[in-house]
Parts: structure tokens; C-alpha cells; sequence
């Protein structure tokens, strides 16, 4: 509404009206731009988060367990997780190239510690007495982590994924922007270029809501792990 | 028979001091089928002797035989009750119940015929799908001993179990697990820091005392069984409860010496 209200009364070039960008927005989703560049985008980020997520969780969750995994990981995510994203991009694409591996590595590189951390925290979530007691069962290393840690950890893991989903496609944007001009980065910086607000408008709200779509649908999985593992199921 | 002789665990210090020693080669012998308590303040070793004897905790010297077999990790022959439950809090009672026949591999039919036959033992019948936060303290120690007795241990090791529960319902599951025990023949060791748990329990009360953990004295309670709550107004319960109270009182005034 204050969107739509400020578009009219200033009538500024820079500031499109809803309608305006609602239009560009069926207009690029039907020239096939925006599919187009969804998916050279979400390429990246969808192999970096899978790929982050596949080494995070168990790597968190040992880390958990093992006092020594922890003590030797700790310091290079505590890095990992501190650098600021737009200095650390140039360097991964002297290392690794323009391609899409360096894409991959940049989402990776700024997904994985926070996944790590989170299913870390939720491996302590279980708490020793639980585990203490399950070894007095004679429950094997094996049925510790199936019927326990699993059960218990799961919001810990389930809230690292989601802050992991929103942290992959922010690098994703982020080095489209920057350095390699490609999918969405590319769309916003062709509509910045050609003084497209509304096309710009609508890029950027794609990214937004796909961002948004994300963390609510991972927000419900870590719902219902953790209720599940707090006993709160609904009875 | 329990037998331990001389056992001595050390803990590492956080501060990277001294490490501190939590059992100064403790000896003890306990008989197949008696109730013995370990009473003694906080800090003289008792809760890790406890874990000792189920193997939770490794010596590093002396050694704890059950029978014949030296104890290296928890064993079928042994079930421990926890003092703060330790309850699978995803788990209602009749799959927390089950737990440790699950973990040796028992069909679903098995574990849902102990888990009812144990409900029905320790008073929770109508709790069956109810989950541990829905139920109170004393209910919830009712699962962690049902857990304990469905994978029919020969000996019974309780931490502290009813520490944490208010005074009315400790006195019911200290009566319910007279019931339940002396009707077994199982071997029971009971941690407690209560002087009348102690006695109204125990066949004997071995008494520990703290830096070096060791113990000091085991004393024969010699109360006649069946026992029920009433044996608390015998003139010999009250002796031995002010007994026990002076030997802990005057371990308080040597530490307070040292």
C-alpha cells in the first residue's frame, strides 16, 4: 500500500507501481527469462546447499559425540562462519574459476557452518543423561544414534537446514551480483543497467519470495521434529 | 554376589589441577538377593561407585566381580534406575517401558506384552500411550523402574531414584518398592542421601564418606521382612536413623577440621 501510494505521488522513473512490476513480472516469467534464470541460479545453489547440508549435519553431529571432532573442526567454521561473504567471493573465484564449481563452492563456503553448528547444538540437545542411559540398556553405537540422537537432535538439524536454505541462496545472489553475472544476479543487474525499475522490482521479489518459501517450508519440518522430540505431540 | 575389592576411580580436574579422586579403594561385598543402601552427603562417590558396578564408569584400579566375571560395561544381568528419570521424552510409557528389550532386540510383540505386564506392576495402568512431560515426578521414576525390571536384570541398581519427588510420594513408591522387591529376590543396590530411606530399605546400609570417597562402616539394619512403612515406629529404626545421623554429623565437623 505505502509502495503503491509512494510509486503514484512522485511518479519517479526509479519507483514503479505495483501494477507496473506485476506486469514486467508476467512478461519476464513468459519470455522464459525468468525460468531461465531461476534455474542457472538455483543450479548453484541447489548442489551447494545439498552438498552443505550432506557434509554439515553428520559433521555437526560428530562433533557433538566426539570431543576431538570438535576441538579440530571448531576453529576453521567459527572462520568460515565470521567471514563476510562479499570479500570472501573474489578469493574462491581466483581459486576456483567462473564456472559453475565456483558458484557451488561460494554457497557452500557460507551454508555449511551454520548447518554444523545448529546439529551440533542439537546433538547437546539430547543430553548426556540420555545417552548415559542408553549405554546402560546395552544400546550399541549404532542403535544410540538411530533411536536416540536422531530423534532428539532433529529440531537442532531441522533449524540449521532452514537457516542453511536462507544463508545458500543469499550467496547465490550474492556472486551473481558481484562477479559472476549469471541467472538472478544477472536479471537485476540487466534491469539496473537499463533503468528497468519494474523488471528490477520483480527480479528482486522472485528472489525474496523464493528465499521466504524456503525457510517456511523448513520451519515446518523443525516444528514438528521438535514437538516430536519434546513430547509435545498433539493427544 | 557383588564383590568389590579395592576400587579407585580418578577424575580428571577441568582446571587441569590435581585430578580428584572419587573412590578411594573401595571393598565391598553385597549377597545374591539382598537390599543393600549406600548413604553418605554429596560428593563421597556413591552415585560413581553405582555407575562403577554397572560399568558406566571404568576403575582405574581393583576390580568389580559379579559372580565369577569381572564387570568391563553394562551387562543383560544388571538395569539401572536413574535419579532424573532419564526418560526418552518422544516416547510414551509403554515404548519407554520397552526401550531396553527393544535395544536387545525383542519382536514388537514381546515388548508390547512386558511393557503391558510392567505397567500393570508398577501402577500406571490408564498412562499407557501418555507421554514422560504429561506425567508427574513420581509417575515418571514409575516408568524409569518398570524399564529397569522389564529386562528382567538379576541385579537392580537405583541412583538416588526418588530424590527428586516430594515427601508424599516418595513414601508410596518407597512402600510400592518394598512390595515389588521383596517378593523377587532380586539384588538391589540403593543410592540415597536419606537416613530413613536408608534404613526403612536396606538389608544393610554401607556408609561412605567424601575426599577420598571410601567406605567407612556397613551396618547390619536388621529389621524383620516382609517390612511395611510401619516398621518406622520400632525403637531399632529410630536408633539406627540417629546413628547414622551422628557418623554423617561427625564426618561434616572432620571435613570442617581439615
Amino acid at each position: 500500500m505505502a509502495w503503491e501510494g509512494a510509486a503514484l505521488t512522485s511518479g519517479s522513473l526509479l519507483l514503479p507501481t505495483v501494477e507496473a512490476t506485476a506486469w514486467r513480472l508476467i512478461e519476464l516469467a513468459g519470455t522464459g527469462e525468468l525460468w531461465h534464470a531461476l534455474w542457472v541460479s538455483n543450479h548453484a545453489a541447489l548442489l551447494g546447499f545439498a552438498l552443505a547440508g550432506a557434509i554439515g549435519v553428520p559433521l555437526g553431529l560428530a562433533m557433538g559425540r566426539w570431543p576431538s571432532a570438535d576441538w579440530f573442526f571448531d576453529p576453521y567454521l567459527n572462520v568460515m562462519l565470521a567471514t563476510p561473504m562479499p570479500a570472501a567471493i573474489p578469493v574462491v573465484i581466483m581459486v576456483a574459476g567462473l564456472g559453475l564449481p565456483a558458484r557451488v563452492l561460494v554457497v557452500v563456503l557460507f551454508a555449511l557452518a551454520t548447518i554444523v553448528f545448529h546439529a551440533r547444538a542439537g546433538f547437546r540437545l539430547v543430553g548426556w543423561e540420555l545417552l548415559e542411559m542408553s549405554s546402560a540398556f546395552g544400546a550399541s553405537e549404532w542403535q544410540l544414534w538411530r533411536k536416540v540422537v536422531l530423534r532428539g537432535a532433529a529440531p537442532g538439524i531441522w533449524l540449521g537446514v532452514r537457516l542453511g536454505a536462507i544463508r545458500a541462496v543469499s550467496a547465490m545472489v550474492t556472486i551473481e551480483l558481484l562477479l559472476v553475472a549469471v541467472g538472478m544476479g544477472r536479471l537485476i543487474l540487466d534491469a539496473q543497467g537499463s533503468l528497468d525499475a519494474a523488471g528490477l522490482f520483480a527480479s528482486v521479489m522472485v528472489i525474496v519470495a523464493e528465499s521466504v518459501l524456503l525457510a517456511h517450508l523448513f520451519q515446518r519440518f523443525e516444528q514438528d521434529a521438535s514437538q516430536a522430540a519434546m513430547g509435545m505431540a498433539a493427544e | 554376589m557383588i564383590t568389590i575389592e579395592s576400587a579407585r576411580v580418578r577424575f580428571a580436574s577441568t582446571e587441569g589441577g590435581a585430578p580428584m579422586v572419587a573412590l578411594a579403594d573401595v571393598s565391598l561385598t553385597i549377597a545374591r538377593g539382598e537390599f543393600l543402601c549406600i548413604l553418605g552427603p554429596s560428593g563421597c562417590g556413591k552415585t560413581t561407585l553405582l555407575k562403577a558396578m554397572m560399568g558406566l564408569v571404568p576403575l582405574d584400579s581393583g576390580q568389580i566381580r559379579i559372580g565369577s566375571h569381572a564387570v568391563t560395561g553394562p551387562g543383560a544381568d544388571r538395569a539401572m534406575v536413574f535419579q532424573n528419570y532419564a526418560l526418552l521424552p518422544w516416547a510414551d510409557v509403554t515404548a519407554n517401558i520397552a526401550f531396553g528389550l527393544e535395544l536387545r532386540g525383542a519382536s514388537r510383540e514381546e515388548c508390547a506384552r512386558q511393557a503391558a505386564h510392567w505397567i500393570k506392576a508398577v501402577g500406571l495402568g490408564g498412562f499407557e500411550h501418555h507421554l514422560p512431560r504429561q506425567l508427574s515426578g513420581g509417575m515418571q521414576q514409575r516408568v524409569g523402574l518398570a524399564r529397569a525390571l522389564a529386562v528382567e536384570p538379576e541385579i537392580l541398581l537405583m541412583d538416588e531414584p526418588f530424590g527428586a519427588v516430594d515427601a508424599q510420594t516418595r513414601r508410596l513408591l518407597q512402600e510400592d518398592l518394598l512390595d515389588l522387591m521383596q517378593r523377587s529376590g532380586k539384588t538391589v543396590v540403593f543410592v540415597t542421601h536419606s537416613m530413613e530411606e536408608a534404613v526403612l530399605l536396606g538389608d544393610r546400609v554401607a556408609l561412605m564418606s567424601p575426599r577420598p570417597g571410601r567406605v567407612r562402616e556397613v551396618i547390619e539394619v536388621g529389621l524383620t521382612r516382609p517390612r511395611t512403612a510401619s516398621v518406622e515406629r520400632e525403637p531399632r529404626f529410630t536408633e539406627l536413623k540417629e546413628y547414622l545421623w551422628e557418623r554423617l554429623r561427625a564426618m561434616r565437623d572432620e571435613a570442617a577440621d581439615a
